[in-house]
């Protein structure tokens, strides 16, 4: 029964990271960088939705504002730091990304406090239900659901819809969609506001899960991020959701093993170093040319 | 002197020591090291096993030294590997694996740290004037590096490995002699370190402290010794000076990276000299 | 004559294509010789094989003497390679002079610890004037290389190869891009370099002044040697002709 409580919540820390790690995944296909800010944007959509759920009552209302914050939020990072910084090397908007982090951070320490806010009235975090003798919490059901209709919304989008598919072959061809008239920075802004967008959820749903948000969930999820997409194959959404599901999974059940030599945030830097070392392009998905 | 000076005038040596070092590998060879804060602790923690252990000040410095080094060759052939963004990348890994580390082993003390390190026996004054001296011999030694051959061959690698080889430059053994020798350093600044508090825990060389050596680094000129050493200083101080900036002391440090690497890429030096050679013109 | 560089069955495959099928050939000491073909021929992929940027998948490279096979770039460099790229990349946040300088040191920079003990360059930088004179780039020195024209910047790419001393220069497209006179006198130079005895292989697309200049051409198609002799006999040759003509592109024969 332990190893499939294990496995329930390695399967929904896995879907959670997913939503998180794909904004960062599709930044580095199409621009090339390494979108570590990403986390802040996450953060905020964390903070918004409890902050909004506090104001209004409705949890619901939380994750509406946050979805649509979170997304603007991401659109003027890549506007206001990124675009003056493409023609320098690659780790010059890293590091500055990193600076937006740190920043990020502390402002929200210093809004929010350094305990962080909690929800007053968390509809969804408390309710559980008893599957087969496992207990399920109602928000790791609503992160499955959720990250499996968001992730089949999107593959339909990238086939079906005409901006869709333009935006896929831009981050993998842009100079080839480019030619075909597909405008690369409307592109460019559609990449940065669903990730955001996504990350926004995840945020929500970690708000929830643990019911309350602090100054430091950003640096947390960062580099496991970062992880993800170098395991996943970087540009490669595919890739990022099955890493997404082995880092959830192997945290579950890893922490037995490793618990005593290393805390659980570090496996993952542990992985990512050693993957890094053995194949920078990651295992699963391709590498976007 | 007050002791409140001398405390202050010690902190800002280390740090200078610190972003001096981190420059010769980031600045100079331009290899993006944002775990500085790992090699720190490092030498740290074996300068406070060696003073428990022998109470011996030179074996401490040494064995800081020494492990500052190690690790930092280790990473340093991480770097042949990887191109510049994941380089910072696995260098943030790091460091998280080093403070994830040393929290977890009870022989390191732990979350608790290491307290009660047998002091060097110089007293605090004492201290301050041998950190001040390192401090002076690392900058001597880094404009001496920015001099010298070395440090030509390190700018090359450092913008275009690939074309420095076809200068016969062996990209991979200059890299490794900036991360041998800025690591060095480091150690070595953690181990006068663990003179001057006399207790350490990791959290003194987290990831935060990396971001802030780095910002010490963009800030003062990427590449420029005399740069990097004023923002060292001018980054110590501003805490101190501005009450409100101690508070909010990320939010200005990340700040002022970010408003940096997007005004000014070059830092404050690349400034300084433009300034300078408009007013030469002018 | 001694063979200076010695290429012996060098092959190497791209996915399913032999993009250099067995390649062998020899340059002695003072050839000029111009390495042609069509698109495609495995010219720039062989290039990068014999100046170390890629491992063949076999083959012998063997240059004055050393085997070279599996050295760095670097190392085939202090070996006595030189090597200019089709697209220049000088260290375009240094001077023209420090350019040249860096290359002219390279006794200096054979190791760190070696470069650490130094810091004169006066030498260095008497013999990088001179090498800048020589490439008509007298006057440019204290220029930021980057902002040189292409022209300036394709000499100062022959000018640092010049200063590593080399015994023989691999110039990739050297006069890609420059417009008539330009390149023209890029050949004076290159040829002025042969003249004083640096083997020069060249790579070109850029037939009429590769046929006027080289005196020995070796021709590639599909990853083979479809040619090798003087210009006048090679491009006389019928399998060399088709080879051109199939590709769309016309080969010019001097009389």
């Amino acid at each position: 029964m332990y190893y499939i409580d294990l496995a329930v919540t390695g399967v929904s820390f896995g879907c959670m990271y997913a939503m998180m790690a794909v904004g960062l995944t599709l930044v580095y296909g199409l621009l090339r960088i390494l979108h570590v800010a990403h986390a802040a944007v996450f953060a905020l959509g964390a903070y918004v939705t409890v902050v909004v759920a506090n104001a209004t009552g409705s949890v619901d209302a939380g994750f509406l504002a946050a979805i649509f914050i979170t997304p603007l939020f991401g659109m003027a990072i890549y506007r206001m730091l990124y675009e003056p910084l493409l023609s320098y090397r690659p780790d010059v908007p890293m590091i500055a990304s990193v600076g937006l982090l740190v920043l990020m951070q502390d402002a929200f320490r210093i809004v929010f406090g350094e305990q962080g806010v909690t929800f007053r009235n968390n509809t969804y975090g408390f309710t559980t239900f008893d599957v087969f003798g496992v207990t399920v919490n109602a928000v790791q059901i609503a992160i499955v659901v959720s990250a499996v209709i968001i992730f089949l919304g999107l593959h339909l989008f990238t086939t079906q819809t005409r901006t869709g598919v333009g935006w896929r072959a831009t981050v993998s061809q842009p100079k080839i969609a480019a030619s075909f008239g597909i405008d690369s920075i409307k592109v460019r802004y559609l990449n940065f506001a669903i990730g955001s967008a996504l990350a926004a959820v995840a945020g929500g749903m970690v708000a929830l899960l643990n019911n309350f948000v602090d100054p430091v969930i950003g640096y947390v999820v960062s580099y496991k991020a970062l992880a993800i997409i170098v395991l996943g194959g970087l540009g490669s959404v595919r890739g990022t959701l099955i890493a997404s599901l082995v880092l959830g999974l192997v945290e579950s059940y890893g922490t037995i093993f490793i618990g005593r030599w290393l805390d659980r945030d570090a496996i993952a830097f542990l992985a990512l170093i050693a993957l890094l070392m053995i194949r920078p392009q990651g295992f699963v998905g391709t590498r976007a040319t | 002197m007050s002791a409140y000076e001398i405390s202050l005038l010690s902190v800002i040596g280390i740090n200078v020591i610190l972003a001096v070092s981190l420059n010769m590998i980031s600045g100079f060879c331009g290899q993006i090291s944002l775990g500085h804060g790992a090699f720190y602790g490092a030498g740290a923690y074996a300068a406070a096993l060696a003073m428990i252990g022998t109470g011996n000040i030179l074996l401490a410095l040494i064995s800081a030294i020494v492990v500052g080094s190690l690790l930092g060759i280790v990473v340093g052939f991480a770097s042949l590997r990887v191109r510049s963004d994941f380089l910072a990348v696995t260098t943030i890994g790091v460091n998280f694996l080093f403070t994830g580390f040393v929290r977890k082993q009870g022989w390191l003390g732990g979350e608790m740290g290491i307290s009660g390190i047998p002091g060097s026996g110089l007293g605090a004054d004492g201290n301050m004037v041998m950190i001040l001296l390192f401090a002076a011999a690392t900058i001597a030694l880094s404009l001496y590096i920015g001099r010298s051959w070395m440090g030509f061959a390190f700018r090359a690698v450092g913008e275009d490995e690939d074309t420095a080889a076809t200068l016969g430059i062996n990209a991979a053994a200059y890299k490794l002699a900036a991360f041998g020798i800025g690591t060095a350093l480091a150690g070595l600044a953690g181990g006068l370190y663990t003179f001057f508090t006399q207790f350490i825990t990791a959290d003194a060389f987290d990831f935060i402290l990396s971001v802030m050596l780095m910002a010490m680094v963009v800030i003062g000129g990427i590449g420029s010794t005399w740069g990097v050493v004023v923002a060292a200083i001018g980054l110590t101080l501003l805490p101190e000076a501005i009450r409100f900036v101690n508070d909010y002391r990320l939010l200005v440090f990340g700040g002022l990276l970010v408003l940096v690497i997007r005004l000014a890429p070059g830092g404050f030096a690349a400034l300084a000299r433009a300034v300078a050679t408009r007013m030469s013109r002018a | 004559m001694t063979a200076v560089l010695k290429l012996e069955d060098i092959a190497i495959r791209f996915g399913g294509v032999h993009a250099v099928d067995g390649v062998t050939f020899s340059v002695d000491s003072d050839d000029f010789v111009g390495l042609i073909g069509p698109n495609g021929a495995g010219k720039t992929t062989l290039i990068r094989i014999v100046a170390g940027m890629l491992r063949a998948k076999r083959g012998r490279i063997v240059l004055a003497g050393h085997d070279v096979t599996n050295d760095s770039t670097a190392s085939r460099v202090r070996k006595g390679l030189a090597l200019t790229h089709q697209i220049v990349r000088p260290f375009r946040e240094m001077s023209v002079l420090d350019n040249v300088v860096l290359a002219a040191g390279y006794r200096r920079t054979s190791s760190p610890l070696r470069a650490a003990l130094h810091i004169d360059r006066r030498l260095e930088s008497e013999r990088a004037a001179g090498i800048l004179a020589q490439v008509g780039l007298a006057g440019t020195e204290g220029k930021l290389a980057g902002a040189l024209p292409l022209g300036q910047m394709k000499r100062l790419e022959v000018a640092r190869a010049l200063a590593v001393d080399p015994r023989v220069i691999l110039l990739d497209e050297p006069l890609a891009g420059l417009n008539q006179a330009e390149a023209a006198k890029q050949v004076e130079t290159i040829a002025a370099l042969n003249a004083r005895g640096i083997t020069v292989v060249l790579v070109e697309h850029n037939l009429e002044e590769v046929m006027r200049s080289c005196r020995r051409l070796i021709v590639l198609n599909n990853g083979r040697v479809i040619g090798d002799g003087t210009p006048r006999t090679v491009m006389s040759d019928p399998v060399v002709h088709d080879a051109y003509v199939g590709s769309g592109t016309s080969a010019h024969v001097e009389n």
